[in-house]
């Protein structure tokens, strides 16, 4: 409990330092990695492609929702238990997530491979990219067991208090990652199916190293006969933590299918392509700013249930400002050289055009949105839950798809595109109010 | 009889008496009583207020559960940091503390699967009908109505099953988990915290 007290006496800004610099290792890390995927399949397989790979990202979505609801609850579980010294049921849970994992990886595979197709035209697929799509979903479906696991365990890793080791397997996949991407897409030309390949095969070899780590006798935690049979309790305490990032990952494959949907409406499959090149640009800022937010839950959290309000507050306003100094550096490359990103990913003339005035559009407003997340983030770490789903749904759900819907009908393939911008404002200016709002109730308490 | 450490676990529906119980126990054995006393305990060792400990006291609802959420994807490395997880284990060490410092009777807080390891324990576990319930509560509580006093016992009682369940992997209320489980509208009061007694003091050969 020692590391849980210097919360509320250390300085903030070394705090904030300390808790966010590995967040924002792996998320920048794996943004990377998705830009070298999507860079290598737009340069080398082509246009066409880039758009199919767009239209498969609600599927990752969906996978990523249950290896998460398994995930996230069972090393919730599994941490508290270790905490009250239960050793016991702490191996019943590990031996239950590794069941549960299997048993949901392969239902998930067996029913998307089944529906495949018609799965893939309801995500906005056309003839044209359905080819690429399905070449790449194919590939990741049949290793979608290991894709499960690989996240179940380096979540585990975390609970059972290895977050070293978890931070190493997450920095080993994406380099492994990249390195093979190069060599199946680049080098031997196997298309889109090699960049699927890629992203098995590191995620194969980062299993087997997390399952060595708890095949090991000698740890508290590890891997024996007669701890895989799933037992009811534990699977529902699982289920009951699990069900919130669930709910989150489907929302975001909500969202991403209507918009491809939207985009292929409107604007064709290279639409498509140049949303999702816009929504990879974005995201390598917009992941920073998650690192910091995640660097700030625990300070913020503490201090607020130790009633030290200044410390609190002086760690939001630190990481709103760090947190839009970044977007502002991402909005300015964006303003001022669009193309140039664009050619990252693309030659075809066509898409880079489309990709560069997407680029500009979709990041139009960028730097409101840091302090937008920031706060959002802000009032879960306070346990106003409600408050801060209601305003994460209201930039994704609430704003974005009527938008999406409505400004199509005015300004066609433009209006999908100002979608965002707007979206971003208007949730914007509905969080500052919000915060004002309690900042104010909270001094009244104080007196 | 007062040299040997016990410690009495007691875990409670409702509107059964069990702190009034508990309380008489505690006199009865030379014991330290604790039930919200434990927050403070608790908040002294974490530096957290205890205005926020009574916010979480015996409570886990589904809203909370997004507070494991580092907003979507999962990279919070350094687990060394702060949920409502760390509320649990924050009173289980204040309980594991009290105990380790003499005789106590602990009610609720799932100190029963806390202290599963000590020696000396004893669980008991406290029902009573729903109208002894029922009219505990509109003493207590100020309720006009028997209807609102019932909506509070069972909204109450599903916070606390909840919970236990949660923290536990036991089930609440569940016979195999108590020593001795007794319906205190039987008797009264009085006499039940007498028959517990009684069954304590021979239970460690008092």
């Amino acid at each position: 409990m020692q590391a849980t007290l210097e919360l509320g006496q250390k300085p903030v800004g070394r705090l904030l330092w300390q808790y966010a610099l590995p967040a924002i290792v792996a998320m920048t890390a794996s943004s990377l990695y998705n830009i070298i995927d999507r860079a290598m399949i737009g340069q080398v397989v082509g246009p066409e492609a880039i758009a199919g790979l767009g239209i498969t990202f609600p599927f990752m979505n969906l996978s990523a929702a249950f290896g998460a609801a398994v995930g996230v609850g069972a090393s919730t579980c599994i941490s508290v238990k270790l905490g009250q010294k239960d050793y016991k049921t702490a191996e019943h849970l590990l031996g239950n997530t590794v069941t549960l994992n299997l048993v949901v990886g392969f239902l998930f595979m067996v029913a998307c491979l089944t529906f495949l197709d018609p799965i893939l035209r309801f995500f906005g697929a056309s003839d044209v990219t359905l080819p690429y799509a399905r070449q790449f979903m194919v590939v990741i479906l049949l290793g979608n067991m290991v894709t499960h696991m690989y996240f179940g365990m380096n979540a585990v890793l975390r609970a059972a208090g290895k977050p070293r080791h978890a931070m190493y397997a997450t920095l080993f996949t994406v380099g492994m990652n990249i390195l093979l991407v190069v060599a199946f897409v680049w080098w031997f030309r196997w298309g889109i199916r090699g960049a699927a390949l890629a992203t098995i095969t590191s995620q194969s070899l980062a299993l087997c190293w997390q399952m060595w780590i708890f095949s090991d006798q000698r740890e508290l935690l590890h891997l024996r006969r007669g701890i895989y049979r799933l037992k009811a309790d534990l699977v529902r305490n699982i289920m009951s933590i699990g069900v919130s990032p669930f709910l989150m990952q489907t929302t975001s494959c909500v969202i991403v299918i209507f918009m491809n949907n939207q985009f292929v409406h409107y604007g064709g499959d290279m639409a498509v392509g140049a949303y999702s090149i816009a929504n990879s640009m974005a995201m390598v800022f917009f992941m920073f700013v998650m690192g910091v937010t995640q660097g700030m839950q625990p300070i913020v959290g503490y201090n607020y249930g130790a009633e030290k309000y200044d410390r609190m507050m002086r760690c939001l306003w630190l990481a709103i400002s760090v947190a839009t100094f970044i977007l502002l550096v991402g909005w300015a490359l964006a303003m001022l050289f669009p193309h140039q990103i664009a050619r990252i990913f693309t030659n075809d003339p066509t898409l880079l055009e489309m990709s560069a005035r997407g680029i500009r559009l979709d990041m139009l407003v960028f730097p409101i949105i840091a302090s937008q997340a920031v706060i959002t983030n802000f009032f879960q770490c306070i346990g106003k839950v409600k408050i801060s789903i209601f305003l994460s749904l209201t930039r994704q759900l609430f704003m974005l798809l009527p938008l999406a819907y409505l400004l199509p009908l005015l300004w066609q393939l433009d209006g999908v595109w100002y979608a965002m911008p707007m979206s971003d404002f208007g949730s914007f200016a509905m969080t500052w109010p919000l915060l004002w709002w309690y900042l104010k109730k909270l001094k009244a308490y104080g007196k | 009889m007062e040299n040997k450490k016990v410690i009495i676990n007691i875990g409670r529906q409702l509107g059964s008496g069990g702190h009034d119980i508990g309380r008489m126990l505690a006199l009865d054995f030379n014991a330290q009583y604790y039930d919200r006393e434990l927050m403070n305990l608790a908040a002294k060792e974490s530096g957290l207020s205890e205005h926020f400990f009574e916010q979480h006291d015996e409570r886990k609802s589904f809203f909370r559960s997004f507070l494991h959420l580092p907003n979507g994807i999962s990279t919070n490395f350094d687990r060394q940091g702060f949920s409502q997880d760390s509320f649990f284990q924050f009173q289980s060490e204040a309980i594991r503390k009290a105990a380790d410092e003499g005789s106590c009777v602990f009610v609720g807080r799932c100190a029963d699967y806390v202290l599963r390891d000590y020696q000396n324990v004893v669980n008991v576990f406290i029902t009573a009908s729903m109208d002894f319930r029922v009219k505990q509560v509109m003493s207590k509580q100020n309720f006009t109505s028997a209807m609102q006093a019932q909506h509070f016992i069972e909204q109450g009682e599903a916070k606390r099953a909840d919970y236990y369940n949660y923290y536990t992997g036991k089930k609440w209320g569940h016979a195999t988990s108590y020593d001795l489980c007794i319906d205190s509208s039987i008797l009264g009061l009085v006499e039940t915290e007498k028959f517990i007694a009684e069954f304590i003091r021979k239970r460690f050969d008092l």
